[in-house]
């Protein structure tokens, strides 16, 4: 066994595979980050709002109010260094910290994809994407032609994750046996041409959509990973993905997982790649002296067991964070106990509407609070059907309240959510001072159970 | 391998087509022929022919009207042509309850709601303003509350302590007259720009039936719920009641505040101008279209919406004809009327949406 590891270790494969995932994942990243800011969000998100939404344990992480655009200046900088292959360990570091830093000011935008982009490019900080085609080789004067198999494998392995995870999650007997929630988004898609009158408004279309997806979440993974099966598994992803696109609004991700397939083709076909973009770049290269380019064989790293057992730990994390949800009692759609990181796209449409009361303990008088005054709408859209963003805002209103001179005030929520096309249901106890209540990993008692039942993953 | 994906590829699609070509026969989900397209460009033609622009002309036909009594009482300001502008007044202000909640085109560019009904109106400035005969400040936004129905209800009702008095500030000093004559041709001129507008908008509010967060069927929708639970809920019930203000009442926060007898009558006639629209008056409206796509979970929605909004409306039958006189005596009624009107909102802001599945707020942001 461990004869066989060794030797799995020793294999290698063409450093040409990391250099096109490289460039992709850069120039992805370079467009990502100048959409967001073309379209305004840095203001509207993280500049804008008074308050911002944090994860447990990342209260520390401040806005940096206008100083966010010099995160994103950044972070753009970093994907075209990235991208060129330019001191590349560096700036795929600080890409990394600048993206997580950006996530992590607001809990309101989280959104799987981000999360993948974080954890991706942490991956990337180790793997050898500079050894071929980039700035560093030039720079140099040394290119590797492999590199170790496993590095490549480490992307594929994130991938698998990603999909398997994501199909797992689509077991569950809404999605399988209700066709929900796609039986309510798909008749609001009536303005798609063709189809949008047609195919989307029938009942056996989401039914159909809803096993296809599953099966293709479950089984994309292996048709990519046999050579026979990879070309048509790789047609499937950009169906997939070009059509999700077209449904919904996820922005760049469906590309992103599009691109990101291409890692589970042969050498060959990046070393074509590699070719084809040299021809276009031909002009550039031929403004530069290219010297003499040492060729070397393999890449090697000077301490690979350092870099194998923090891979090791961080895909132990991924695969075990996902299931975490089993550890509380409560339905894990409904009240979100250990939802995120846990690939769930797409698996429920809910509406909250929740308000707050804060009451005077001593004299019993009471008032409501205008959510306007102190969240964005987008903030108020999120957090009226999330606990712990509902936990938070109460008891940042109770400082608020404080602050004003109100004395021995409790804050209590009263809170409606309508999951999957139910009937909304209370969803906080509103009995509960919530100032009273503080976050924790702990099961959040004061959510109302979920009266009715949702059986799967 | 390319061949054969390429046609695989041929296939389905031809596939798809077929399928398209068939569909609307069996559809199981809709229990109309209907398409989705359909019933909300009906939707929106019923909205603007039978809600939208006949109330917008109604109103300014009830505003010529106020108009023809004001020019009277000022050329011969007598207990009789008061007596006449008053009623002209609440004639026009309950016709203005059915179009607050369109406040959409023409009305949302020109800021024309806040024109009309800020309450409570601000004496203060009014007062100012009339003793500097000097009126051209009303354009400023500040000034919004010191114009519109409002003013109106205070230079009619409120500007003195009896009827003698009052007619003697308008006998006495012109500047009276003339704020009345200068209020009353804001109001005027202000309608009368949304009203024809309204000719050159229609066609493309009509015309705009897909799904975006700007599209007419989607802002009408969004204008109605907030409407709902801002200009009828927070501002004649809660905010009075002092739901967001720790339990200290607000009596002058009232609607028509100065006439001291109307605000529940206003406050029914802009009921009854939500339920018709939600119902849609014998067309498609708001209540057909949850009839025909909600879940099987909530079919019975629309009844449940209807059913909620009579208890409110019931509720608000049982509150005193004054809502000055209901808060100082018994400001707990006003509040479980205001509890029964917020349990409709509940039913909008969550059920409803998301049958509809209409972008609650104008935020483009991506999700996953």
């Amino acid at each position: 066994m461990i004869l066989k590891i060794d030797n799995y270790l020793k294999r290698s494969t063409a450093s040409s595979k990391l250099a096109v995932f490289r460039i992709c994942f850069g120039l992805m990243m370079l467009y990502s980050m100048l959409r967001f800011w073309s379209k305004g969000w840095i203001e509207t998100v993280y500049v804008e709002p008074k308050f911002h939404f944090k994860y447990y344990g990342f209260e520390w992480v401040q806005s940096l109010g206008s100083y966010t655009y010099l995160l994103f200046i950044i972070c753009i900088l970093c994907a075209f260094l990235i991208t060129i292959g330019l001191w590349y360990r560096l700036s795929i570091l600080l890409f990394f910290l600048c993206f997580t830093y950006i996530e992590l000011i607001e809990k309101t935008t989280y959104l799987n994809h981000y999360y993948f982009i974080s954890i991706l490019s942490f991956l990337l900080v180790f793997l050898p994407a500079n050894k071929c085609f980039s700035m560093d080789v030039f720079f140099r004067k040394k290119q590797y032609k492999e590199i170790p198999q496993w590095t490549v494998d480490a992307i594929k392995l994130l991938m698998v994750i990603i999909y398997f995870y994501a199909g797992l999650a689509k077991i569950n007997s809404d999605w399988l046996f209700k066709a929900l929630p796609l039986k309510i988004w798909m008749p609001s898609k009536y303005d798609i041409p063709l189809i949008g009158e047609t195919l989307l408004q029938q009942d056996w279309v989401h039914y159909a959509m809803s096993w296809g997806g599953m099966l293709y979440d479950l089984s994309i993974p292996f048709l990519l990973f046999y050579r026979k099966t990879r070309l048509f598994g790789f047609a499937m992803v950009v169906f997939f993905h070009v059509f999700t696109a077209v449904l919904f609004p996820i922005g760049m991700f469906p590309y992103i997982m599009i691109v990101s397939a291409l890692i589970f083709f042969e050498g060959e076909t990046h070393d074509k790649i590699v070719i084809l973009l040299k021809k276009i770049i031909h002009p550039l290269r031929s403004m530069m002296e290219v010297s003499f380019i040492e060729n070397v064989n393999h890449f090697n790293y000077k301490r690979p067991k350092w870099i194998l057992w923090t891979l090791a730990i961080f895909f132990a994390i991924q695969m075990v964070v996902p299931f975490r949800y089993v550890l509380y009692p409560s339905e894990l759609f409904w009240a979100e106990e250990g939802y995120r990181f846990s690939w769930r796209v797409m698996l429920v449409e809910k509406i909250g509407y929740t308000n707050f009361k804060v009451v005077n303990k001593t004299s019993g008088s009471s008032f409501y609070v205008r959510n306007g005054h102190f969240l964005t709408d987008l903030q108020i859209k999120q957090m009226s059907f999330q606990p712990d963003m509902i936990l938070e805002y109460a008891h940042y209103l109770g400082d608020h309240f404080k602050s004003q001179g109100h004395k021995n005030i409790g804050i209590y929520a009263e809170s409606y959510v309508s999951l999957n096309g139910r009937s909304n249901q209370q969803f906080i106890d509103p009995e509960i001072d919530l100032l009273m209540q503080k976050e924790s990993f702990k099961h959040k008692q004061w959510i109302k159970p979920f009266k009715d039942e949702i059986k799967g993953f | 391998m390319l061949k054969k994906i390429a046609v695989l590829v041929t296939i389905s699609v031809g596939l798809l087509i077929g399928c398209s070509d068939n569909s609307s026969s069996d559809s199981t989900s809709s229990q109309t022929s209907q398409t989705v397209w359909e019933q909300k460009s009906q939707m929106l033609i019923n909205w603007a022919d039978n809600f939208i622009i006949p109330n917008y002309q109604n109103l300014s036909n009830k505003l010529s009207e106020l108009e023809t009594a004001v020019t009277n009482f000022n050329v011969t300001p007598n207990n009789e042509t008061l007596e006449s502008t008053r009623l002209s007044w609440l004639e026009a202000y309950k016709s203005w309850q059915h179009v607050e909640m369109f406040n959409i085109g023409p009305a949302e560019q020109t800021f024309y709601h806040l024109k009309m009904n800020v309450y409570p109106t601000a004496t203060e400035n009014i007062d100012a303003l009339i003793a500097s005969g000097d009126f051209s400040s009303l354009d400023n936004s500040p000034y919004n509350s010191a114009q519109g129905f409002p003013a109106m209800d205070y230079l009619l009702f409120g500007i003195a302590a009896d009827d003698a008095s009052i007619l003697n500030l308008y006998i006495t000093n012109p500047n009276f007259s003339n704020y009345l004559t200068e209020i009353m041709d804001r109001m005027v001129s202000n309608t009368n720009y949304v009203n024809s507008e309204w000719n050159n908008y229609r066609g493309s509010f009509i015309a705009s039936v897909e799904n975006t967060a700007t599209s007419s069927a989607n802002k009408m929708t969004n204008d109605f719920i907030y409407y709902y639970e801002k200009g009828f809920r927070a501002n004649k019930f809660g905010i009075p009641v002092g739901i967001f203000s720790g339990g200290d009442i607000f009596p002058e926060k009232v609607e028509a505040y100065h006439n001291e007898n109307v605000s529940r009558l206003l406050a029914l006639e802009a009921m009854d101008a939500i339920k018709t629209f939600f119902n849609g008056n014998g067309n498609p409206s708001l209540k057909q279209f949850l009839d025909n796509f909600a879940t099987e979970e909530m079919l019975g929605l629309s009844s449940d919406i209807n059913a909620q909004l009579d208890l409110g409306k019931s509720s608000i039958e049982g509150l005193d004809s004054n809502f000055v006189n209901q808060l100082n005596n018994d400001f707990l009624g006003m509040a479980i009327t205001y509890d029964n009107i917020q349990a409709c909102t509940v039913l909008l802001k969550t059920d409803m949406l998301s049958v509809l599945q209409i972008a609650t707020d104008y935020v483009d942001a991506d999700g996953d």
